[in-house]
């Protein structure tokens, strides 16, 4: 009787384990509402007609204006995407995506992140495939000494999911221009579009290191989530 | 006659100690294991896929082989100890005795144990010996594409040097041409993993390490990075497409496009 209740209770602790540090998992996995993509109207396309989406996103110096609130969280001090990490998209549609890029920057460790890869035209702004529209002029990539951060997005291979592969190079604002504190007053602007395949899960995260120095500037923001990198939803 | 009679002795205590229960019993166990682990074990090396290079099949081939000539001593060890837990255990009530047996060594079953471990491990040896040199890059006609393979966190990017540095987030490569791989990493230690194709090797920071390959098979495959690298090392994947020569040359000629 006494084996019996001590094996019972034994389970019933290991299942508390179990229990608790999947909880935890779950919770601390947990994002903010993603940034919606909001369709309008169509475009013609090289899939041909389709919905055309716009989506907006921002680079900061700092914490305070993205997913964590106005104190910025935990780590105010820290680069960060907004207003959210996590990104729905339509899918089988045409999505027009602005990055307004508020930061400052230096050397892209891998110069092929200087280039714009997965865009096709946007409709109108005089954009082919493979460029983006930077301050109002199409360029297909930039200077991979002045870079602030990259949104590059790809996929786990997985069967049935297409894939989606885009990269797009934010340059830096010039160092004087990014103030102690508030935002520049010139920030880049970056417009780009992409078509998306059938539902599925992807991932973005920026290629320019701009964490702490813990390793080659890969720490920090770059090592956390909801911070420099992020997920996509395909739907 | 003193022979005869130590033979014959022998093979009385022989006769005496295969029937003991026990024995049975863990043969019955091990024989029941051995079949379990020949039939099932094997499925591991198929779980990458069927292979797409002379490589990847030494690699299956041999991981195979190494399954079934362990598969005996793997059971044999289990099935002792399953006895050892079950068929020795305390009975219930009883108390620990106060003296255990004496342990002696057997002379028959160590050297049994030792000329055949020692036989299977020199044979395995030689195999994998054999192996490794079949996977040495081979003299042939056909010139060698050089891929420069780097790692990111967390994406990979492929570079072709001879091909007027086309660059690619997908590995692109023709059917039946040597491909020589320069692979190397611009922050931290990844591990280039061609799946099917049978080819991992360390991405060094600022190291270029070499590997090669060719490909035998068309089709679509999984490049992986197999080495922790950081937030998002799970998501580091990508495709890596074996086309046929002429395809191949198209997409050199499309600057690396479709």
């Amino acid at each position: 009787m006494k084996r019996t209740f001590t094996a019972l209770v034994t389970v019933l602790l290991g299942a508390t384990v179990v229990f608790g540090v999947a909880s935890f998992l779950h919770v601390s996995n947990q994002q903010n509402p993603p940034v919606m993509a909001t369709v309008n109207g169509t475009a013609q396309t090289s899939q041909g007609l389709l919905p055309h989406a716009f989506i907006s996103l921002s680079t900061y110096p700092d914490s305070l204006a993205g997913e964590h609130g106005p104190s910025g969280g935990v780590h105010p001090d820290w680069v960060s995407y907004g207003p959210s990490t996590a990104i729905s998209l339509p899918a089988h549609a045409l999505v027009t995506m602005t990055i307004t890029q508020y930061d400052s920057g230096e050397v892209l460790n891998n110069p092929y992140f200087a280039r714009v890869w997965g865009t096709v035209a946007t409709p109108g702004d005089g954009t082919t495939d493979g460029q983006m529209l930077l301050d109002g002029k199409p360029v297909s990539q930039v200077d991979p000494n002045h870079i602030g951060h990259t949104f590059t997005m790809h996929e786990i291979t997985s069967p049935g999911q297409d894939s989606l592969f885009v990269s797009v190079p934010l340059p830096a604002v010039p160092e004087e221009e990014v103030p102690d504190s508030g935002y520049s007053k010139t920030p880049h602007v970056i417009t780009f579009s992409f078509i998306t395949g059938g539902a599925g899960k992807y991932v973005w995260n920026c290629e320019y290191p701009c964490g702490d120095g813990t390793y080659r500037k890969f720490g920090d923001a770059m090592a956390a989530r909801s911070f420099m990198s992020g997920t996509v939803t395909v739907a | 006659m003193s022979n005869s009679v130590e033979t014959q002795q022998q093979s009385s205590k022989f006769a005496e100690w295969i029937k003991r229960p026990y024995l049975r019993h863990v043969l019955l166990i091990w024989i029941g294991l051995t079949i379990l682990l020949e039939f099932f074990g094997p499925v591991q090396a198929r779980l990458m896929g069927a292979p797409a290079s002379e490589s990847m099949k030494a690699i299956e081939d041999t991981m195979t082989l190494f399954t079934y000539a362990a598969a005996p001593v793997a059971a044999l060890v289990i099935a002792v100890v399953l006895y050892s837990i079950v068929g020795w255990r305390q009975p219930k009530g009883a108390g620990p005795s106060d003296e255990s047996p004496a342990i002696r060594t057997n002379g028959p079953v160590t050297t049994v144990w030792v000329i055949v471990s020692s036989l299977l491990c020199v044979f395995l040896l030689i195999w994998g010996l054999g192996e490794m040199n079949s996977l040495a890059p081979k003299a042939t006609s056909a010139k060698p594409l050089v891929i420069d393979v780097i790692g990111n966190q967390w994406a990979w990017n492929f570079k072709y040097p001879d091909n007027g540095n086309i660059e690619s987030n997908q590995l692109v490569m023709p059917v039946d041409q040597p491909v020589i791989f320069h692979v190397s990493s611009v922050d931290v230690v990844h591990s280039f993993w061609l799946v099917q194709l049978g080819v991992k090797v360390d991405a060094n920071p600022f190291r270029v390490t070499l590997a090669h390959v060719t490909p035998t098979t068309l089709g679509r495959f999984d490049v992986r990075c197999a080495e922790l690298c950081g937030l998002y090392h799970a998501h580091m994947q990508t495709d890596a497409l074996v086309l046929s020569p002429s395809d191949f040359n198209q997409w050199i000629a499309n600057g690396g496009h479709a």
